[in-house]
């Protein structure tokens, strides 16, 4: 169970008390969380974990240090001495960002629920004994893992800044597997309530079913159809590899602003107050996030920023900043495509002869200017011929510039769902229709 | 550490527990990152805290709590309790575990200079040289260097009567130089890419790194791969530097012995494999040339260690002998379903994570060539340096690696430098094609920091001994 607001911010306030002189930023992190794995039809790791993080930055005459405690070690006599240790040691440095002063904004958001903070582990028993006993009555295996966590973030500084905010996460994900072949589906929402369990069985299992006795489809260039689970891969690599004004600072971004890289059917930014996309009000540093707007009917158009690289460019931080300093920049952990006026049917339908990918697996970045990635496709690839999905295919590797591919979309649905990427990263994606899409084994 | 094991294991039998175990963390990480000549970071931290994992009615519960006093850890250990129980409410068969010996034992790495004793102006004075080193390079627009060091001691206690008190010591370091042109952007790193190469070992490895003497070379490749022609496609000979074979050797024969992904527990995350038990003893793997062992007592590797975390001793385990698959990496749980003893790979990312089977040191053990030996006798083919991008599907057949650097040979000569190369394959058709492996001379011990497994999350530092190595007739393209 988390601890309670006030407790918190006691606990930075007493931080920034000790501090010796100059400026300093605490950043206190509290979190509980729970997670239920199955296997086989049956639960096989079940794993609880609390733990309250306390890190502070100071910096004062040109040096920066920084300490990051959890555990017993984290006590603000301890902290303090700890991060005044690293920084007397660091080198003097000629300019250094200033920390942020309070903006204003608001700590309400819609991202926190007391049902998935306070579930507890018979509940997710019972999820999971919902999804097992519909697996074994179509006769399949399940296997996935449901979580339900929350989690509380205290930022305070010297120069007035004190911010709190909550949220919680809960997710079930689900593969179950045939004879020959499986299938997946998952779900991800603020309140654990709001995620229907028999849904997710009835969508893993007609994938499953359909799902079995693959045949080999040749390598080569497809109309595809991609499911949400796929999308969202391809735009979380797109936020990182040039989406962040770092990434355009260094000449590491394809972000080419005010040219038409895409279809106009794509615009593609970063929301972290949606309330269907696990909004949090501020980041790293404190600074109100902003919406942002990264591609805008398939024209490049802005960056998300932190102080230090809105410093350089004369602007403000849009609230993107990870924890100072850092060599990463700032990251879009907020991501949305806009969604388009068709449904999953449609977007089959317009297909001839292609594909239609359910999600990637093992997705990395081959080379990051180009955005050209690679992965296999995993848990539900099937033909499409005349306008209908027909029989299932055996994953296949794909090797793609994820620009290229998002300049042929012709079609995107009307409905969305919240993905969770390798880095937490929240991705809102719709499903596409790309015309071009390459498979290279 | 000793009390609090004491404390959580009575309370674990007074509430019904029929095994119970603990591991008391602390951890200790100093972090200095230099960037363009800026000293970015320097960042010391210190996490403390107890995992307790139980068997309640034949079925597992976990819990990871940062607090030690009385009225928490009691709070912790009921609390993986009832976890257990809601476990065995959706519960096929009990959990059952191979039989271990019950180690009363210390260990400790050993290490030449401990690297916390080495001040902090000494490690940033490094670091300066070495950025200084990289920027005599015009092109190169983006320097990184950073040094890590770690100190974790992890007290294991059992129900069973384990008490091991274990002091794990890293050192790593490395570079990264990025140049950068309108069209292009090209990475190269020094000993290893993403980040740093890692040892268990003390700052000796640092000095051993030569990170200021390597920079304004390895910065010199970054540039000259700008310009450099695109790798040449189609099948051909390959040859691998170490650290590229170290990492293919991960992917593609660490994970698939992982007997816990063979048995399905990773099937809805990180996947199956396809070396099932029916293959065991008789499959063909790889040439005469590939044998592979997961050896937790290789010296100075991050998969180094006397006792796993469920208290099994370090042992060396032949994975691929001669190219026939003959060994899995196991756990208590998953040797008891083959009536075998675990062979001691279980380990936890930290006190908060439960552990699981985890790469060790899965080394691929020298043979009898030599790089130049190897270059010398191909007639076309490509020598490729250091990871750039990885991917392997879900059980590990279908690959796709691309390195920094590559070298195009023509009549057993290095003839033009060549860019963007990504080589793929399957894995048993790769490793069969194997006919060279260099020797013991030019094999090293290299480090993994980011192997990724389980969910919640865990990253695994782990090791892997590797030599160049050559392959025949491989699939090559430019990306």
């Amino acid at each position: 169970m988390l601890r309670s607001r006030e407790e918190c911010l006691a606990v930075a306030d007493a931080v920034l008390a000790l501090v010796p002189g100059g400026d300093a930023e605490v950043t206190v992190f509290d979190s509980d969380s729970s997670l239920t794995r199955y296997a086989l039809n049956a639960i096989h790791q079940n794993v609880a974990e609390s733990s309250l993080s306390l890190r502070l930055r100071l910096v004062a005459q040109g040096r920066v240090g920084v300490a990051e405690l959890r555990g017993e070690a984290a006590r603000p006599e301890r902290l303090v001495a700890t991060a005044e240790e690293a920084r007397r040691l660091a080198p003097v440095q000629e300019t250094l960002p200033p920390l942020p002063a309070a903006d204003g904004g608001s700590d309400e958001s819609d991202g926190y629920s007391d049902a998935t903070a306070l579930s507890s582990p018979e509940d997710r028993a019972d999820a999971v004994a919902t999804l097992t006993r519909a697996a074994a009555a179509a006769s399949l295996q399940a296997f996935g893992a449901f979580s339900a966590g929350a989690s509380q973030v205290v930022i305070a500084n010297t120069r007035g800044l004190r911010r709190h905010a909550r949220r919680s996460t809960a997710s079930l994900s689900t593969v179950m597997r045939g004879d020959d072949g499986a299938g997946y589906a998952d779900r991800h929402a603020v309140d654990i309530g709001s995620i229907d369990v028999r849904g997710l069985a009835d969508e893993v299992i007609e994938t499953t079913l359909r799902n079995q006795r693959a045949t080999v489809a040749e390598p080569g260039v497809y109309q595809v159809v991609l499911a949400p689970y796929a999308v969202a891969e391809m735009i979380e690599y797109l936020g990182y590899m040039g989406l962040g004004a770092l990434a355009r600072q260094e000449g590491r971004s394809f972000m080419r602003p005010g040219e038409q890289l895409m279809s106009t059917m794509v615009t593609i930014g970063d929301d972290a107050h949606d309330p269907a996309g696990m909004p949090f009000p501020f980041d790293w540093e404190g600074v109100s996030t902003r919406p942002v707007t990264c591609i805008r009917g398939g024209v490049c158009a802005d960056f998300v920023y932190d102080t230090p690289t809105a410093l350089v460019d004369g602007v403000a931080s849009t609230g993107h900043a990870l924890p100072m300093p850092n060599t990463s920049g700032p990251s879009a952990s907020h991501l949305y495509a806009a969604a388009g006026d068709d449904d999953i049917d449609t977007l089959v339908g317009g297909v001839e002869n292609g594909l239609y990918v359910t999600r990637f697996w093992y997705v990395r970045d081959v080379h990051t200017l180009r955005t050209v990635i690679t992965g296999m496709t995993r848990e539900g690839t099937f033909r499409i011929e005349k306008g209908r999905m027909t029989t299932p295919v055996r994953d296949l590797r794909f090797t793609q510039s994820i620009v290229d591919a998002l300049s042929s979309a012709s079609g995107i649905s009307r409905t969305r769902s919240p993905q969770i990427g390798e880095d937490d990263a929240v991705v809102l994606a719709p499903a596409m229709r790309l015309d071009r899409f390459t498979f290279t084994s | 550490m000793r009390d609090i094991a004491e404390r959580v294991l009575d309370t674990a039998d007074s509430l019904g527990a029929s095994y119970a175990d603990c591991r008391v963390v602390q951890r200790r990480v100093q972090v200095l990152e230099v960037k363009n000549g800026v000293l970015v970071r320097t960042t010391l931290s210190e996490d403390e805290g107890t995992g307790i994992r139980v068997i309640v009615d034949g079925a597992w519960g976990f819990a990871g709590v940062d607090r030690s006093d009385a009225a928490s850890l009691d709070e912790a250990v009921g609390r993986a309790v009832r976890i257990a129980r809601a476990s065995a409410r959706v519960s096929v068969h009990p959990v059952r575990l191979a039989p271990a010996v019950a180690a009363v034992d210390e260990y400790r790495t050993p290490v030449a200079v401990d690297p916390f004793s080495v001040p902090l102006d000494r490690k940033v004075e490094l670091l300066l040289r070495t950025d200084e080193a990289m920027g005599r390079v015009a092109a190169v627009t983006v320097r990184q260097c950073s040094l890590e060091f770690v100190n974790e001691r992890r007290f294991f206690a059992s129900s069973e009567g384990a008490r091991i008190d274990q002091t794990i010591i890293e050192s790593g370091g490395g570079l990264d130089a990025t140049a950068t042109s309108s069209d292009e952007v090209q990475t190269r790193s020094h000993p290893n890419s993403f980040g740093r190469h890692q040892l268990c070992a003390g700052w000796e490895a640092i000095e051993e790194m030569g990170l200021p003497d390597s920079a304004e070379r390895i910065a010199g490749e970054a540039a000259a791969l700008l310009t450099a022609d695109p790798c040449p496609g189609g099948r051909m000979t390959v040859i691998l530097d170490a650290t590229q074979a170290a990492l293919q050797v991960h992917e593609s024969c660490g994970h698939p012995t992982e007997l816990d992904r063979v048995l399905g527990a990773e099937a809805a995350f990180a996947g199956t494999s396809f070396l099932t038990p029916d293959l065991l003893g008789h499959f063909r793997y790889g040439s005469d040339e590939v044998t592979l062992t997961a050896d937790a007592t290789s010296p100075r590797g991050l998969g180094t260690f006397a006792y796993d975390d469920e208290g099994v001793s370090g042992q060396r385990t032949v994975l691929v002998d001669r190219g026939t698959f003959s060994g899995y990496m196991s756990s208590r749980e998953t040797a008891a379903e083959f009536g075998m003893p675990s062979n001691g790979t279980m380990r936890a990312e930290d006190w908060s994570r439960i552990p699981l089977i985890r790469m060790t040191n899965v080394n691929l053990e020298p043979g009898t060539s030599t790089l130049e030996e190897m270059i010398a006798t191909t007639e076309h083919g490509v020598f490729l340096e250091t990871n750039r991008s990885w991917s392997i599907d879900d059980r590990r057949l279908n690959f796709q690696f691309g390195t920094q650097n590559g070298w195009e040979i023509r009549d057993g000569r290095r003839v033009r430098l060549v860019r963007n190369a990504i080589y793929s394959g399957v894995t048993p058709d790769f490793w069969r094609s194997c006919d060279a492996v260099g020797n013991r001379d030019e094999w090293s011990m290299w480090g993994v920091v980011n192997c990724g497994k389980g969910q919640p999350g865990q990253l695994m530092h782990v090791g892997h001994g590797a030599a160049p190595c050559r392959f025949r007739n491989v699939n090559v393209t430019s990306a």
